[in-house]
């Protein structure tokens, strides 16, 4: 009796734990709730959470939008792993809408819904080669990094990489950039200084398939890396771990000149966060990047139509309004003749097609591999 | 665990109510066991046959996403994901680092607890349990948080070099080193050491002690050959945790340590995250595992030595 009890006990035990293991992904998602993951930053998350979101739902009051948010990407390789699992095995992955740098890597691997101008009519509005560079991702918002200076102490910003190399040299411990693999600021300005010493054929193959065969002819812009190892603050080759610390070694004022993204150093500036003496550049031979970011909508969605609901939104000069005026301070992916003019006087002349691209994501993972081979401490 | 087993024979020879209550037990123990077999025990060997190059089954997906992978290439595998980390000039020092802040980490902690335990063992009193008290504060600060705040206290603007510098004195930025590293892994190591330390101090009978005093022994004598001894057991074990805790630490390293080299925690997390090499990473993972294995096995033999003592093997 007792030992028929205890086995039926251990039997439900053991279907229990590997249930809970086996199970969990399947559930599926009401066709109302559209399931939208974010791979970024805080002033992302508050686009979507704060902004996006409830001005969506108040225009489409039927849907409900549940946001779940992966600061600074920490967990992409999981995510694409998930979201590729569950191509693989024809489950429904959790995600009908992702932000992130690991979108493009989704759509070059083709497990993205293709978009169509048929089912997403705002489509028609965007430029065809960042449409096209995204490969099944959605661009819905862009931005770029900038160089940002105390305009106390700098009153000659540098205006081409080879005038802020000499710069960084001539004034050590003043000058920063974040962990390649910490954040896209400091990424930009590694892949900037490799990028000098490629040819402009060579830097368009490596953002548009991954070419391991390149990546030798990165050493001479690694040295060069190296050699600011004793000019940049820490002065021993120690960097700041991500976006944020180079922000606050700016406002601080433990560094005269750093590399930020534009729409994090807008946002920090409206808060209130970032002095006003600190003012941002753009670099010539070459630029620093930038560029789109994209939306993407995987093929295993199960509840496609309202993730294209939100996308075609998303893309409307209203909440395009939302991410150049907000807090955000983004850049569109639409033309500035369709925004509202106030929220497009602030960025007057940026064309985001010309926006230099960052490497596919595969060469970038690699960058920031050989970066920390060959510069931090060395 | 060894210490159980001859009790639970004991009590199947007993009564049928005995038997009942070891079914019981066995019952209970059934969801931690089955816990750690389901959610730790097979995702390492699954871990393990990827890191030999063992890519189709449960490794299929991450095979597809992941760079630089190996596919077998014998039947029993392939070494090229170890040789690949081996060849890294980063690893020799990432195990360096990870090892020398383990040790040094795990000495400073272990010192300091017994100067704290011995304090109240010997003088005893009020300021003594108020001081032991004090020490046990960083058990209820979490890591991050006791991270930040050292972090920001020894930083380039922090508080240390703002107020010297005041008074004339260029205090070092501490951060970004591996000096940092041991500071918070002994900060948030200490209060569990102390715990441990103290209670295995505490148990000590008196009368040993004093006998000692009364034969004329010193202090350090008393330490060396009486107190010290007899609490070797709590100690080595309060040593073998920290360590194994400190060698597999990720927080403190990331936020305190130097980008290069770096502490194996924060080296795998890179590898798995940022350069997208879960196989090299895996690799990683099972040299940490193998180091903490060695530390594991001080503390089987002090388990042991005290099971002995009190006659239960």
């Amino acid at each position: 009796m007792l030992k028929n009890k205890l086995s039926k006990a251990l039997v439900a035990a053991a279907v229990s734990v590997l249930a809970l293991g086996v199970s969990a992904p399947s559930g599926h998602a009401a066709s109302s709730t559209i399931q939208v993951y974010i791979s970024a930053d805080t002033n992302i998350q508050d686009l979507w959470v704060k902004s996006l979101v409830p001005a969506f739902t108040a225009a489409y009051p039927q849907y409900s939008v549940k946001v779940t948010f992966d600061l600074h990407g920490d967990h992409d390789a999981q995510e694409t792993a998930k979201i590729t699992a569950a191509a693989v095995l024809h489950k429904d992955p959790q995600v009908d809408l992702a932000d992130g740098g690991f979108v493009t890597q989704l759509g070059a691997a083709g497990l993205l819904w293709r978009p169509t101008k048929g089912l997403l009519p705002n489509l028609a509005n965007l430029s065809k080669t960042v449409l096209a560079a995204g490969k099944g991702g959605i661009p819905y918002r862009a931005s770029s990094v900038l160089l940002a200076y105390n305009s106390d102490h700098v009153k000659t910003p540098p205006k081409t990489l080879d005038d802020l190399l000499a710069w960084i040299k001539a004034n050590p411990g003043k000058f920063t950039y974040n962990v390649p693999s910490g954040g896209g600021s400091g990424y930009s300005f590694v892949q900037t200084v490799v990028d000098k010493y490629l040819s402009t054929a060579d830097r368009q193959t490596l953002t548009l398939a991954a070419t391991p065969s390149l990546e030798g002819k990165w050493a001479q812009g690694l040295e060069t890396l190296r050699t600011l190892n004793k000019y940049t603050y820490g002065m021993n080759g120690t960097y700041p771990a991500n976006n944020a610390e180079t922000l606050k070694d700016l406002a601080t004022g433990l560094i005269d000149m750093g590399t930020v993204w534009s729409d994090q150093f807008a946002s920090a500036q409206k808060a209130g966060t970032m002095p006003t003496n600190i003012h941002v550049t753009q670099i010539a031979n070459p630029p620093l990047t930038g560029g789109a970011s994209y939306l993407g909508i995987p093929a295993s969605s199960t509840n496609k139509t309202g993730a294209r609901l939100l996308a075609n939104w998303v893309l409307s000069p209203a909440a395009q309004n939302i991410i150049v005026a907000g807090t955000l301070s983004g850049l569109p992916v639409i033309p500035v003749s369709m925004l509202d003019p106030t929220a497009a006087a602030s960025f007057a002349g940026v064309d985001i097609s010309n926006l230099r691209p960052t490497y596919l994501s595969a060469n970038a993972n690699d960058l920031k591999s050989a970066w920390a081979t060959a510069v931090p401490g060395k | 665990m060894s210490a159980s087993t001859p009790e639970v024979r004991t009590e199947r020879l007993e009564a049928p109510s005995a038997s009942r209550r070891s079914i019981l037990g066995f019952f209970m123990a059934v969801p931690p066991i089955m816990l750690v077999v389901c959610f730790v025990g097979i995702p390492i060997i699954i871990a393990l046959t990827f890191s030999f190059g063992y890519t189709t089954g449960p490794n299929r997906v991450v095979s597809i996403i992941g760079q630089q992978i190996h596919k077998k290439d014998h039947w029993w595998g392939t070494f090229a994901a170890y040789k690949d980390v081996f060849k890294d000039s980063r690893f020799p020092g990432d195990f360096r680092t990870t090892l020398g802040v383990t040790f040094l980490s795990t000495a400073f902690t272990l010192l300091m607890a017994l100067g704290i335990g011995l304090y109240q063992r010997i003088m005893g009193g009020r300021i003594a349990s108020i001081m032991t008290t004090l020490c046990l504060v960083p058990l209820f600060v979490p890591v991050v948080i006791s991270s930040w705040a050292i972090h920001t206290f020894y930083a380039g603007d922090g508080y240390m070099r703002s107020v010297l510098s005041h008074v004339g004195i260029n205090f070092p930025t501490v951060t970004s080193t591996v000096s940092a590293i041991v500071i918070g892994s002994v900060w948030t190591s200490l209060p569990f050491a102390i715990l441990m330390v103290t209670s295995g101090l505490q148990s000590i009978p008196d009368a040993l002690i004093e006998t000692a005093q009364d034969a004329g022994a010193g202090f350090f004598r008393i330490v060396r050959t009486v107190l010290i001894p007899l609490a070797i057991t709590p100690i080595v074990i309060a040593g073998t945790f920290t360590a194994i805790g400190i060698m597999g630490s990720f927080t403190i390293p990331l936020f305190l340590g130097p980008n290069q080299p770096t502490m194996l925690g924060v080296e795998i997390s890179n590898f798995f995250g940022a350069y997208n090499r879960p196989q090299q990473s895996i690799v990683m993972a099972f040299i940490v595992f193998a180091s903490a294995s060695g530390i594991a096995l001080i503390y089987i033999w002090a388990n042991i030595r005290s099971a002995k003592q009190s006659g239960r093997v």
